[in-house]
């Protein structure tokens, strides 16, 4: 552990470093620091070589440039215009406004983002396997740089390049056109953003922070569905589309009946059963709409491609499913088992979406709290698709659960093993392939 | 990607430092050239992975090529010396690509395996060029060129590169003066650390050197006397003799020669070296007196660093073919190398005698410590009146009769001296013991001695044609000033030569095989100039080289550059975009009020219209972009009167707001003849 904990402490050292020298010095900056090494391991011995010369020409160099960038630059006023959404992989613009309140026209500054810090804390960086881990060899095992590396890529969620700041004329706002890339799924965080200005030679930055706290979702990835035909579409739909607002049950008072298991304690008469004996309960007229489940499997130890793949999936799903005349049911397990409806005014698209960017793998959990879950409301749903992470002996016995109880179901495995395709087309499901998941989709 | 002319300038610099100036002009002209060659070439990533490929070929070849027959500091520095070029084939492919820069995982395995497994995630490009010319600059650095050129060299560069990269926002004044205050310190450091390194040297050096010191030293040898246990020396082959028309060498090669004895070390006191001028040849070398040859012995041996003390033959009086810059011999008999390559292969003519200076009293000198015991061993062997060569017959048959060869030894009594010890109680050791008791003995006796340390020459070797000398084949005699010359005296038993084979290892033959092939290759790597390499090594690799080539050329080239390349990319002429109106555009550009992509003219306005700008009025921008609207998209067009209204109006107001500040302007596009962006007045989809 103090291995561990030594490691970890040096990480951070490191990552610290790194990043205010990224942040401080411009590409050209960098080239100089990185030939003022190469000089360095080449000119000990002046005797040998000239390359001192080298050295301390760029030492001087830096030095002066990060004399003349003490001074932060002061004076301006900034604005950030974030939209609510990114999604993965697609470039995403916004607008950063820049105000000189000051006599004077300003000119060669460029702007950089201080986002949220990636870097895991101590307690996750010792928690967390990285998804091969155990394919590592004894030493990246012991000191777990790949880990730390991996670890910060799960958090770094936006990339995004210095972007210059065109001449502010004084006592006036330029917008500053910033495009981002989202990298991976969940809530972007801005801290603010810094006003850079290079020094004359043009190698080093100095830097004024603008607390601009922010936030921005990112969605995971999508993929075009093609026209889908889900399992249980035509179902006859008794109660029809009027009563678009409420969910299942509707609250049209019918009869009293005997209780009988699995009726929810809150429809017990109590009057009734006081009167005669035994208990009895109020039944409601029944709606009935198509209601289809969307079941994701969260069951990985970390967040893994294929596990990455899966949410795309299931958000492709989401968003493409027409809810304005159907309910779609979103089922996952995570810290506990959640259900998130949307459809015919209940829930919004873009919430579900917004959920499953924020989902997390559930290391500690077994299967069946899932099987469960989808077996609990098996009876409200017209049909299912499931998106699953592993082909095993619990998914297995899900998957014949539900074929047994006849709910017409779509299972799509996302997995790498291409022995599994067999077996899959015996059990009615189909594979996914990670990094060709569109071409799979677009066979169904 | 640099300006034109800096990466060609860099090369040139980096030829002229190093030397390699023929090749630097051709480099140059390869990288230069592309501003003439108008074609590029569609080089996908697999065509960068090869041509990265066959730049660690090169570095490897020249790696391999420093290392062997060279010690691993000149190597790196060498190697270092001739980055540049193995980096060239990369940097000519970003050059003549399409795409103008390269991936990053070309450099890297574990990258390359990632941008397999995920073609579709972004690469990591990088532009060479700048990094190239960083590089280029320390290379040149190896050279060490110590004039101050390789200074100004790299002020004037870093200066190009970095005024080609500067911020806008400065005047030229305030980069100047930047530039000149580090380029100042730069040069006060500089000098600041090579004086600090001269004066710490000085203090390490003697203390550094005498600490890690194991070639042979001539002014000073520790012998092993009295040291208890084995003593064990290496089967590595340490020299190759080959002797004129199949005769056999002479049996001993003298290193050096030492005058006074201080258990356990013998010293050459008052033997300062002098310096030896070649002759006209440049590769013979005179060391003595010209005498009647007796034979001539060829040598090949190793220098550490090119410095080091070469083996002859006592007698030898002239070197032959030796390629050293350097040479210098003392009046003891040893002849040392201050500069030469890392093998050297040399004729030693020898005769009668030696060349080395004539005795003098300290070579008849007994030390107080050993006299006792020097002198009760005289008295048995009944030295005193007996004649040199009396008593030098003598010394041989007591050492031969009375002494074995021993290389282990056990502890000795205390008090008693190691010569002590060897001469009356263990009677046995190794050569150190014999010549060290001879030289002594014959002192005694009244005859001038030195003590000898040398190689014994007795060993054929049937896979090479040649004899070969072992590490432990080293070896300590006497020098004894007998009839008026120097003869060489060894009374060690000729047994040690066995007891020291029985030494030798299973795998020496392996060794010996591995030594042969690394003298071959050293002596072809050491047999000429330096400037071999881009001949022997380079003509190995110009089929490689030449496939690679054509299989690059080969790939689609696409036509670039302002002839061909404004016809195939430049659309059709539209009506109307020579309007003055742009004019207008680009100074509120500048003014930093850019059009955003699809923003239409009219809205952009509005906007900058609502901005207020304390220094720009819009007030006549309105009709003007009405009348540009109309040249642009009228079919009717502007009458004459209109459009010099709108040409005049424009331009009344771009001198209005002349805010003389440098162009900002991302995109600035010209008024006439470029191509300007979209302005019709809806949004553009």
């Amino acid at each position: 552990m103090w291995f561990r904990r030594l490691a970890y402490r040096q990480f951070l050292l490191a990552s610290r470093t790194q990043y205010t020298l990224a942040r401080r010095l411009t590409p050209a900056g960098k080239l100089a620091g990185a030939a003022l090494v190469g000089a360095m391991i080449f000119g000990p011995n002046t005797r040998l070589t000239v390359s001192y010369q080298f050295f301390t020409l760029a030492l001087a160099m830096l030095a002066v440039a990060a004399l003349l960038s003490v001074r932060a630059p002061r004076g301006l006023e900034t604005r950030r215009r974030l939209p609510r959404f990114g999604t993965v992989g697609e470039p995403l613009t916004y607008h950063v406004l820049v105000r000189n309140p000051g006599p004077e026209a300003r000119a060669g500054l460029s702007l950089l983002e201080d986002l949220e810090d990636p870097r895991p804390d101590f307690a996750t960086f010792v928690s967390t396997h990285e998804p091969d881990e155990a394919r590592r060899n004894w030493f990246d095992r012991k000191v777990a740089y790949h880990r730390w590396a991996w670890l910060i890529e799960q958090n770094r969620r936006l990339e995004i390049a210095e972007h210059a700041v065109p001449t502010v004329p004084s006592r006036t706002t330029v917008e500053v056109r910033v495009t981002a890339t989202p990298r991976r799924r969940g809530r972007a965080r801005f801290l603010g953003v810094s006003v850079a200005r290079p020094d004359p030679l043009g190698l080093v930055r100095a830097l004024r922070q603008h607390d601009l706290p922010d936030a921005l979702v990112i969605l995971p990835k999508r993929y075009p569905l093609p026209p889908l035909q889900l399992p249980g579409t035509r179902r006859y739909q008794p109660g029809g589309i009027t009563l678009a607002s409420s969910v299942g049950d509707s609250e049209e008072f019918l009869s009293l009946r005997e209780y009988r298991p699995g009726d929810p304690l809150k429809r017990i008469h109590w009057r009734s059963w006081a009167r005669a004996g035994k208990p009895i309960v109020r039944e409601y007229q029944d709606e009935f709409f198509v209601r289809h489940g969307l079941v994701l499997d969260t069951f990985v130890p970390a967040p893994t491609p294929v596990f990455e793949e899966a949410v795309s999936v299931s958000a492709s799903f989401a968003a493409t499913v027409h809810t304005q005349d159907s309910l779609l049911d979103l089922m996952f397990v995570g810290p506990e088992a959640y259900v998130f409806t949307a459809g015919r005014g209940v829930g919004h698209v873009d919430r579900m979406l917004e959920v499953l960017a924020e989902v997390r793998p559930c290391p500690d959990r077994d299967f069946a709290a899932l099987h469960r879950l989808v077996v609990e409301r098996h009876s409200l749903l017209s049909g299912l698709v499931c998106v699953l992470v592993a082909w095993d002996d619990a998914r297995r016995a899900l998957v014949g659960h539900l074929r047994a109880l006849g709910v017409p179901s779509l299972v799509l495995v996302v997995s790498e093993d291409a022995g599994l395709d067999a077996e899959l087309e015996t059990a009615g499901a189909r594979r996914l392939v990670p990094g060709r998941i569109a071409e799979g989709l677009a066979r169904l | 990607m640099t300006p034109p002319g800096l990466l060609g300038a860099a090369l040139l610099f980096w030829g002229w430092q190093t030397g390699f100036l023929a090749v630097g002009v051709v480099m140059a002209a390869l990288v230069e050239g592309r501003h003439l060659v108008r074609s590029r070439w569609d080089l996908s990533r697999t065509d960068f992975n090869r041509v990265s490929d066959l730049s660690a070929v090169l570095l490897v070849l020249i790696a391999i090529y420093q290392f062997v027959g060279t010690d691993a500091a000149r190597a790196v520095l060498a190697i270092l010396e001739w980055l540049p070029l193995t980096v060239l084939p990369l940097v000519t492919c970003q050059l003549y690509s399409t795409a103008g820069v390269v991936d990053l995982s070309i450099f890297f395995w574990s990258l390359r395996r990632r941008a397999n497994e995920h073609p579709e995630e972004p690469g990591w490009p990088i532009d060479l060029t700048y990094p190239y010319v960083a590089l280029a600059l320390l290379s040149a650095s190896a050279a060490n060129v110590r004039t101050g050129a390789f200074f100004a060299g790299v002020v004037a560069l870093a200066g190009w590169a970095l005024w080609s990269a500067r911020p806008r926002r400065y005047p030229a004044a305030v980069w100047i003066a930047t530039l000149a205050v580090a380029v100042a310190l730069g040069w006060a450091g500089h000098v600041g650390i090579a004086a600090a390194q001269r004066a710490m040297e000085r203090v390490a050096q003697s203390w550094l050197l005498n600490l890690i010191r194991r070639d042979t030293d001539p002014f000073k040898s520790s012998t092993a006397l009295g040291e208890i246990g084995e003593v064990k020396l290496s089967p590595r082959i340490l020299l190759r003799v080959e002797s004129a028309n199949g005769t056999r060498p002479p049996a001993l090669l003298r290193e050096a020669s030492y005058n006074v004895y201080n258990a356990p070390t013998w010293y050459a006191v008052d033997a300062a070296f002098i310096s030896v001028s070649p002759e006209a040849d440049g590769a013979t070398w005179k060391l003595g007196p010209p005498v009647p040859e007796r034979g001539r012995v060829t040598v090949a041996a190793y220098l550490r660093r090119g410095k080091g003390v070469l083996p002859a033959p006592s007698g030898a009086r002239q070197l032959d073919n030796l390629l050293v810059v350097e040479l210098a011999k003392n009046p003891l008999g040893s002849v040392r190398v201050d500069e030469g390559l890392g093998l050297v292969r040399y004729a030693a003519h020898f005769g009668d005698g030696t060349a080395d200076g004539p005795p003098r009293t300290l070579d008849l000198v007994v030390p107080r410590n050993e006299q006792a015991a020097v002198e009760r061993a005289a008295a048995q062997l009944g030295l005193a009146g007996k004649t040199p060569e009396q008593a030098v017959i003598a010394v041989r048959a007591w050492f031969s009769s009375h002494f074995r060869y021993a290389r282990f030894l056990g502890a000795r009594p205390q008090g008693v001296s190691p010569l002590e010890d060897f001469f009356f109680r263990t009677r046995a050791g190794h050569c150190e013991y014999f010549a060290t008791g001879t030289v002594l003995l014959l002192r005694a006796a009244g005859i001038p001695a030195r003590y000898a340390i040398g190689y014994a020459v007795h060993e054929w070797s049937p896979l090479e044609g040649r004899w070969v000398v072992r590490a432990n084949d080293a070896h300590a005699w006497t020098l004894a000033w007998v009839g008026g010359a120097w003869r060489e005296i060894d009374t060690t038993p000729g047994e040690w030569i066995s007891a020291e084979r029985e030494t030798a290892s299973f795998w020496t033959p392996l060794g010996d095989l591995w030594s042969w092939a690394t003298y071959l290759f050293s002596r072809w790597r050491w047999s000429e100039r330096e400037d071999r390499l881009a001949g022997s090594i380079g003509w190995l690799l110009v089929p490689l080289i030449a496939l690679l080539a054509w299989r690059l050329y080969r790939r689609r080239r696409v036509a670039t550059g302002a002839a061909r390349g404004a016809a195939a990319t430049a659309p059709p002429p539209r009506p109307g975009d020579d309007s003055a109106f742009y004019l207008v555009e680009r100074r509120l550009a500048q003014l930093a009020f850019p059009r955003a992509p699809g923003e239409s003219l009219v809205r952009w306005l509005a906007r900058v219209e609502s901005a207020r700008p304390p220094a720009v009025t819009t007030a006549a921008l309105p009709a003007l972009l009405a009348l540009h609207y109309r040249y642009r998209f009228d079919p009717a067009g502007l009458g004459a009167a209109e459009l010099t209204e709108l040409d005049t109006g424009a331009r009344e107001w771009v001198a209005a707001h002349d805010m003389g500040g440098p162009d900002m302007a991302p995109q600035a596009h010209q008024a006439r003849g470029a191509t300007p962006p979209s302005d019709s007045p809806g949004q553009r989809s």
